[in-house]
């Protein structure tokens, strides 16, 4: 008992001792002892000496309040010869901070003046780290809580083993040069200079927000994504982005390690803020950030016509346009395949998409990009030419190599870039939607499209047998019902309702009641009961859609219901086709043919 | 542990050598005392931090060029007043030594502008309410070139850097 107590309280002693010690005997007095010592040795005068002997170990700092929030900046407790030039050529700490006509110092009668004085900048306006920190691991940002490790220089045991010596060099401390030297042509900043450019070559401004540069709303906004995230998370996410966030939508870019680099340091100058920014440089910036900004940071390319086709090809293809789409063996996974292009659409089609892709398919989510209309010209001339292979004649081949991408490889319209459409592509083992549809109507959506939507017109890539043969492959395969008798239907050839304001009143009144729940209130297809539906309810704002169906159609999809589909058959609760005929009205009206067209009238 | 107690005090009566128990008496005695020490002294040393919020004392205020002789020149931000004459350089406190109030520049020295304490070209008081003179702070030459003045370390006045 008395030797266990005996033992014990020796122990405290012992804990007390090391604490003691890790509390008062700190490195940085040791560094500054040394420091002091080597410098009486260098002093040339006594005057010197005597200053220096009565100089003790203490607290070094710097008070900054000129970069954002006051920065108190204590690097110079162990980094006690940053400022004195005799210590150039010793080993860290107690080194002078070089001196670099980078950096901006200059020479005056031999010796080395510093354009940006420790005192008046401090150490983390460039370096970042914990500035109050006095503790080598701790100020310079090793510990993995800490938000801004040194630039360049520390890297965190928890960053990614692969990633983290490419997260070394001082090239990256330009990210903070960039926070006062904004100009785009600033040599000290060439690497986010280059970053800056690849932002724009790369398209990254079509999906991600920075303000000021760029108002894409699909990816998040990355006005102050450098005060946000470390160099590992932003390297990472460039490159890999599923490996950090396996939701992620973003493509993989698959850039040059060097483009990541300069993207990675871009990305780490965007702090929301600049420094050296006033609030009407900013306003400035907002006014004029468009696609001039864009054509400012890249070159446009000159389009000269006989070299149209290949300048667009060149475009498509450095402009990461296949980090969604597919083309060739180059394929993003997000967005449809290019190689029928020219089968598929037409000119105008494709040229009027690239200029604004809500243009010509309402719920289309390609960002609009910023490319000259030379561009834009040169472009659509090279997809134009794309006519992919020729047409295999079995059925399943077919739908391998044209429908699969889209309609998924069960048929169940889960296709590899599925999500990423809307309208979502159609279930075809929904064997109440076959089956209710004459084959005349499926043919003709294989071959002549379905518009607002992204089933393109394969008319001029599969022939009317060939189309038979992929439905019918479809419903052996997926649907796995034989094809009925379809019932003869009482549906009145067209509206006999007359369009009138009345009529739309009254089909309003209707729509709200007995429609709105699935289609929203809006008639965008999302109510409040379209979440739990699948697949979704139409967007009846979709006019390419809407405008591309008959009055019969419309009267056939609401009397009879559309099977396979939560849309039931509205002739069992009681509608008449004169109801049905104001409700076509209104969904008329709220989709006008063209501005102060068809039934502008009708609307006033 | 009455028992225990009982037992150890029939060993204690060896005489001569030191026994066991007291042997660890003493440890147990050293460790706490040892630890209460170092406590104490701990907490004595908190007593003044290490690092005090503001400005640094110490700091550097430009070359020697930036101040030509018989400049008088008053770095209200810093607390100090530069002066040169010829190639002597010294940093005198601004801060009145009454209550605290920053000193002005006069004709004959400073004064003081809250209760009218004055003082001569050195920082003896001349009138007021001041009690003692304004201090002289450690000046000295950096090795890049600068003046260095260190508030921390005050000097006998009328001791000056000469360049």
């Amino acid at each position: 008992m008395r030797f266990a107590l005996a033992i014990g309280t020796f122990l405290i002693l012992v804990v007390h001792g090391i604490v003691f010690y890790n509390q008062f005997g700190h490195p940085w007095e040791r560094n500054q002892n040394t420091y002091f010592d080597q410098a009486k040795v260098l002093a040339k005068t006594d005057a010197e000496k005597a200053a220096l002997a009565a100089r003790k170990p203490r607290i070094e700092q710097i008070v900054v309040s000129n970069f954002g929030e006051t920065r108190v900046d204590r690097c110079t407790t162990c980094h006690i010869a940053t400022d004195d030039p005799r210590f150039s050529s010793h080993a860290e700490p107690v080194k002078t901070h070089p001196y670099s006509p980078t950096l901006g110092d200059f020479q005056k009668d031999g010796k080395w003046e510093r354009r940006h004085k420790f005192s008046e900048f401090g150490c983390t306006v460039c370096h970042d780290g914990q500035g109050r920190g006095l503790d080598a691991e701790y100020s310079h940002g090793k510990d993995e809580y800490w938000p801004d490790p040194l630039l360049g220089f520390v890297t965190q045991d928890n960053w990614r083993k692969d990633h983290a010596p490419k997260l070394k060099g001082k090239e990256y401390m330009q990210a903070n040069c960039a926070q006062c030297h904004t100009d785009t042509a600033f040599p000290g900043t060439a690497l986010v200079t280059r970053g800056r450019q690849i932002f724009f070559a790369s398209n990254c401004y079509g999906c991600h927000r920075i303000e000021g540069l760029s108002d894409g709303t699909i990816g998040p906004d990355l006005s102050d994504v450098g005060r946000k995230w470390k160099l590992d998370y932003l390297w990472g996410r460039i490159t890999d982005p599923k490996s950090i966030l396996a939701t992620s939508i973003m493509p993989k870019f698959n850039l040059k390690e060097e483009d990541v680099k300069a993207l990675v340091a871009f990305l780490k100058s965007r702090k929301g803020r600049n420094f050296a920014e006033t609030e009407i440089q900013r306003f400035k910036v907002k006014l004029t950030g468009g696609a001039e900004l864009v054509q400012a940071t890249i070159k446009p390319v000159k389009i000269n016509p006989p070299e149209m086709v290949k300048q667009g090809e060149k475009l498509v293809l450095d402009r990461a346009c296949t980090a969604c789409h597919k083309l060739g063996d180059r394929d993003g996974g997000i967005a449809p395949d290019l190689s029928f292009e020219g089968s598929l659409r037409d000119s105008e089609w494709v040229y009027a998409h690239f200029k604004n892709p809500k243009s010509t398919m309402s719920d289309s989510i390609m960002p609009a990009f910023r490319f000259t209309d030379d561009e834009f010209k040169a472009m659509t001339a090279y997809l134009m030419t794309l006519r992919g292979q020729a047409t295999p004649a079995s059925g399943e081949a077919i739908y391998k190599n044209l429908c699969l991408r889209c309609h998924g490889e069960k048929g169940d319209g889960h296709g590899p870039i599925a999500e990423h459409l809307d309208p979502y592509p159609r279930d075809l083992t929904k064997a109440g939607f076959m089956n209710s549809k004459s084959e005349a109507r499926l043919v003709n959506s294989v071959r002549n499209g379905v518009n607002g939507t992204s089933m393109p017109a394969w008319g001029k890539a599969v022939t009317e047998e060939q189309a038979k043969a992929v439905l019918g492959y479809i419903q052996t395969t997926f649907t796995k019902e034989p094809r009925r008798e379809l019932k003869a239907k009482a549906i009145p050839e067209t509206n006999p309702v007359a369009m009138s304001p009345e009529s739309v009143t009254r089909g309003e009144a209707l729509f709200v009641n007995r429609c709105a729940g699935c289609h929203g209130r809006k008639g965008d297809g999302k109510g409040p009961n379209s979440l739990d539906i699948q697949p979704k309810p139409r967007n009846l704002r979709n006019s390419f859609f809407v405008n591309s169906v008959d009055d019969k159609r419309l009267f056939e999809s609401i009397q009879y219901g559309v099977q396979g589909t939560a849309m039931p058959p509205w002739i069992d609760y009681g509608l008449t086709n004169n109801d049905v005929g104001d409700l076509v009205n209104f969904i008329r009206s709220i989709n006008p043919k063209t501005k102060g067209g068809q039934h502008a009238a009708a609307i006033q | 542990m009455a028992v225990n107690l009982k037992r150890s005090s029939g060993e204690d009566s060896d005489g001569g050598k030191t026994s066991r128990r007291r042997m660890l008496g003493w440890l147990t005695g050293a460790g706490l005392a040892g630890s209460a020490g170092l406590s104490a002294v701990s907490n004595f040393v908190f007593i003044k931090p290490r690092a005090t919020y503001g400005q640094p004392q110490r700091f550097s205020v430009g070359k020697p060029e930036d101040f030509p002789s018989g400049t008088r020149a008053i770095l209200a931000a810093r607390g100090i007043c530069i002066v040169r004459e010829g190639t002597k350089l010294a940093a005198i406190s601004i801060t009145c030594t009454h209550l605290g109030c920053t000193v002005g520049a006069a004709d004959t020295g400073f004064a003081c502008p809250c209760h009218g304490s004055r003082f001569d070209q050195d920082g003896n008081v001349t009138g007021g309410p001041a009690p003692r003179p304004l201090p002289w702070f450690q000046i000295t030459l950096a090795p890049n070139g600068e003046i260095e003045v260190d508030k921390d370390i005050e000097i006998v006045p009328g001791s000056y850097l000469s360049l």
